[in-house]
């Protein structure tokens, strides 16, 4: 399991500077992205983030105060490695205006919402406009409907999440958290889809 | 579209530009106001309302009162005719023309109907049956053990959130903290949904602004053996009713602190929604910190900082503390407004930038804030946190990042892009304290459960004898402490400082009325953790 956590990031640790607020592109071989997470409170985000980063699911709810910083490194198939530097902002209103900070210079932003709530869907639709808006023009966006192991509660069809996500240029995917359904597909779907760097 | 939600507060909380210098000033002032309206324990303005005017829960007396026992949770309720009500004014030596009952002047109706405590409208006094086991309550604290019991067994969060007003529980509650705005729309309540205690919040509301109609200010009302505190700041209403025998100043003194947890989440900005909107709905913008709330509330029961406007040292040798001193104040230099290492509520050190100072009570609200809130446990983050004390109108940054289950590191900084600045210095100062040991010594100096009284000598020279495992320094009773005071430098001063500290907690704990704690000697205080670089302000 690719666990590792973004605590003993030690080595990158001078490189970090402010070039990741460019989300620093390094080489051909090996990326470096900065990527957002945003939606709703209670949504999943942290958990999605931990369950790539750790591999762990902790039902107990932690609310994100302002953002978390995690970041991990996938390998692809083409032996390129893909370091994901995440941002994974607070739900929470009184955060909203300080979005901003943390999608400013993402080559990603992945809106989540629950499908067991049509208000997240709504708060997810409103975070895609605000980044159609103020975000880097190239981001890529990624629609998660997250927590699909609710079935049985869905209040948001499915195709509710397709439709919209092509109208928007974006990647759909629905994933659990809880059970590690589709967790690993949304980050490595992302991860081919960047852009990448003409090789020198 | 739920974008409403978040534009609404849009603009309101995006100015990152603290001006300490002159923004901070009206906050102090209102402190230095405070201070000096503080009323003695008689005060002349008192009114005995000859026909009661809390009708509240009448029939359940409680004849042994004499001999009751907040601890024990027996409080009697003994509100019967004799019982007083006292309005204590800011401003008029006049007899306040107290309502002969609340209820005639119109604003009962607010209520919800009275459950089984018999009240007849009009404002009902929380509480007068026995109160439940709460948790409150100032406990019996003999050692620094049982304090720190009271921490481990006590768990965080809301509870009890199915009650409201008209719950014969919720009434039983000994200490009821409230935050409502001034138009009467609850904000936080300590107990119970803050939904469900509309009624109740526009009664205390009613109560503020009948009292301000008349040009003056309510503090205080005492009910039997209930004191309703009043604290008005801005739009914003605190109310404390609570039968623990408190005195009024420390019950303020807590007020303010919540008030202080409020803005250190959200700035005095908020007050700029109330003008635009009177009836601005709060509660949203404070969503998922009824943790922080609850933990400072309980921590008004078991951490002297709360009191003392002083905070906790983590006691370290003398070399350990320095080395991380060290660090801290290079990262200082590079720009970082303070740099703080905490262990739990203890302070292993701390450093500012030039002429930055850090208020004690700041210090208490933003551990506070960081230990309660669980997701800083799980990565670095980044927040936007305002200093009360520093400046209620911005917001700081704060990096967060734990070293250990217990330690913390916390940088504050006033620009909203320096985070990869600060988890380079980070970086940095995690290396050095692992190599040089801070963090096992801050481990090892939790683990024997800081200071203990006994490790207090009463001599403030050090002198041979048995040294004590924790501190290295002679162990002796308390006998002394009346000894005289010779000096504030060196170990000795160190001693002195702590005897003075520990017993005056431990006489506060101990006393029913803790207006003891008012005799400490602020000169030697101050003077004292002045020399020992950790400023403590009073
Ligand atoms: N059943 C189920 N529950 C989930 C799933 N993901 C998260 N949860 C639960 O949803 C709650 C909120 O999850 P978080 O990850 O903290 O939500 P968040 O989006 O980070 O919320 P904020 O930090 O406030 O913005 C937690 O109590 C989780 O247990 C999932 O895939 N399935
Ligand atoms: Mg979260």
């Amino acid at each position: 399991m690719g666990c590792s956590s973004s605590l003993p990031d030690r080595s990158s640790g001078q490189l970090a500077g402010l070039n990741s607020e460019n989300g620093g592109v390094s080489d051909a071989k090996n990326l470096r992205v900065k990527l957002v997470l945003l939606g709703d409170s209670g949504v999943g985000k942290s958990c999605i983030v931990l369950r790539f980063v750790r591999g762990q699911f902790d039902p107990t709810s932690k609310v994100t105060v302002g953002a978390s910083f995690l970041s991990q490194t996938i390998a692809l198939q083409d032996s390129t490695t893909v370091k994901f530097e995440i941002w994974d902002t607070a739900g929470q209103e009184r955060y909203a205006a300080l979005a901003p900070l943390y999608y400013r210079g993402a080559a990603v932003a992945v809106v989540v919402y629950d499908i067991t709530s049509p208000e997240s869907f709504a708060k997810a639709q409103y975070w895609v406009k605000e980044l159609q808006k103020h975000g880097n023009p190239d981001i890529v966006m990624a629609l998660v409907g997250n927590k699909a192991d609710l079935n049985e509660k869905r209040e948001v069809p499915v195709q509710d999440g397709i439709d919209y996500a092509e109208k928007n240029g974006m990647f759909f995917i629905e994933t659990s958290a809880k059970t590690a359904d589709n967790i690993n597909q949304l980050f490595e779907e992302i991860a081919k889809r960047l852009p990448r760097p003409a090789s020198s | 579209m739920s974008s409403d939600s978040s534009s609404t507060s849009g603009d309101e909380f995006t100015n990152p530009n603290p001006n300490p210098n002159s923004t901070s000033k009206p906050l102090e002032d209102q402190f230095a106001s405070a201070a000096l309206t503080q009323p003695n324990n008689e005060p002349p303005e008192i009114q005995e309302s000859p026909n009661g005017v809390v009708n509240g829960s009448v029939g359940e007396n409680n004849h042994g009162e004499v001999e009751s026992n907040e601890r024990e949770g027996e409080v009697g309720s003994n509100l019967e005719a004799r019982q007083s009500v006292r309005w204590r004014r800011t401003n008029s030596e006049v007899e306040v023309e107290a309502p002969s009952s609340p209820s005639s002047s119109g604003y009962a109706g607010e209520r919800g109907s009275s459950s089984g405590s018999g009240s007849s409208g009009g404002f009902d006094m929380i509480g007068g049956g026995i109160g439940g086991g709460d948790d409150d309550e100032i406990q019996e604290v003999s050692n620094v053990d049982s304090i720190q019991d009271s921490q481990a067994s006590w768990m965080p969060g809301k509870r009890h959130v199915d009650e409201d007003d008209a719950s014969l529980s919720w009434r039983k509650r000994k200490k009821h903290f409230f935050i409502l705005s001034n138009s009467g729309k609850p904000i936080y309540s300590r107990y119970g949904d803050e939904h469900k205690l509309a009624g109740f919040s526009a009664t205390l509301q009613a109560i503020i602004s009948f009292v301000e109609n008349g040009g003056d200010r309510v503090k205080l009302v005492r009910a039997g053996n209930h004191q309703v505190v009043f604290l008005v700041k801005g739009p914003i209403y605190l109310v404390c009713i609570s039968c623990t025998e408190e005195p009024y100043e420390s019950l303020r003194g807590q007020l303010e602190l919540i008030y202080g947890q409020m803005l250190l989440i959200l700035t005095k900005s908020v007050n700029r929604c109330f003008e635009k909107n009177p009836k601005f709905d709060m509660t949203p913008l404070l969503g998922g910190t009824d943790v922080v709330f609850s933990s400072l509330i309980h921590s008004f029961s078991w951490n002297p900082a709360t009191f003392l406007h002083a905070y906790t040292c983590l006691p370290l040798a003398y070399a350990t503390r320095q080395a991380a001193g060290a660090i801290l104040q290079d990262v200082a230099d590079s720009g970082v407004l303070f740099a703080i290492l905490m262990c739990k509520h203890k302070v292993i050190s701390l450093v500012g930038a030039q002429k930055a100072s850090l208020h004690p009570d700041d210090m208490l609200l933003l551990a506070n804030f960081v230990m309660s809130s669980e997701s800083f446990r799980t990565s670095e983050s980044f927040s936007p946190i305002c200093l009360p004390r520093y400046n209620p109108m911005a917001f700081l940054y704060a990096y967060v990042h734990y070293l250990d289950v217990d330690t913390y590191l916390m940088l504050l900084t006033t620009s909203s892009d320096a985070f990869y600045h600060l988890k380079d210095c980070r970086i940095r100062i995690e290396m050095v304290l692992l190599k040089s040991n801070v963090l096992s010594e801050v481990q090892r100096s939790m683990l024997d459960g800081g200071m203990h009284v006994e490790d207090l000598p009463t001599d403030p020279l050090p002198r041979s004898g048995t040294l004590s495992p924790h501190l290295g320094q002679p162990r002796d009773s308390l006998e002394s402490f009346k000894e005289p005071f010779v000096g504030i430098g060196g170990p000795a001063g160190l001693w002195h400082l702590c005897t003075v500290v520990y017993f005056w907690i431990n006489m506060y704990l101990l006393s029913s009325h803790h207006q003891l704690i008012a005799h400490v000697n602020r000169k030697d205080y101050i003077g004292l953790t002045r020399t020992f670089m950790l400023p403590c302000m009073i």
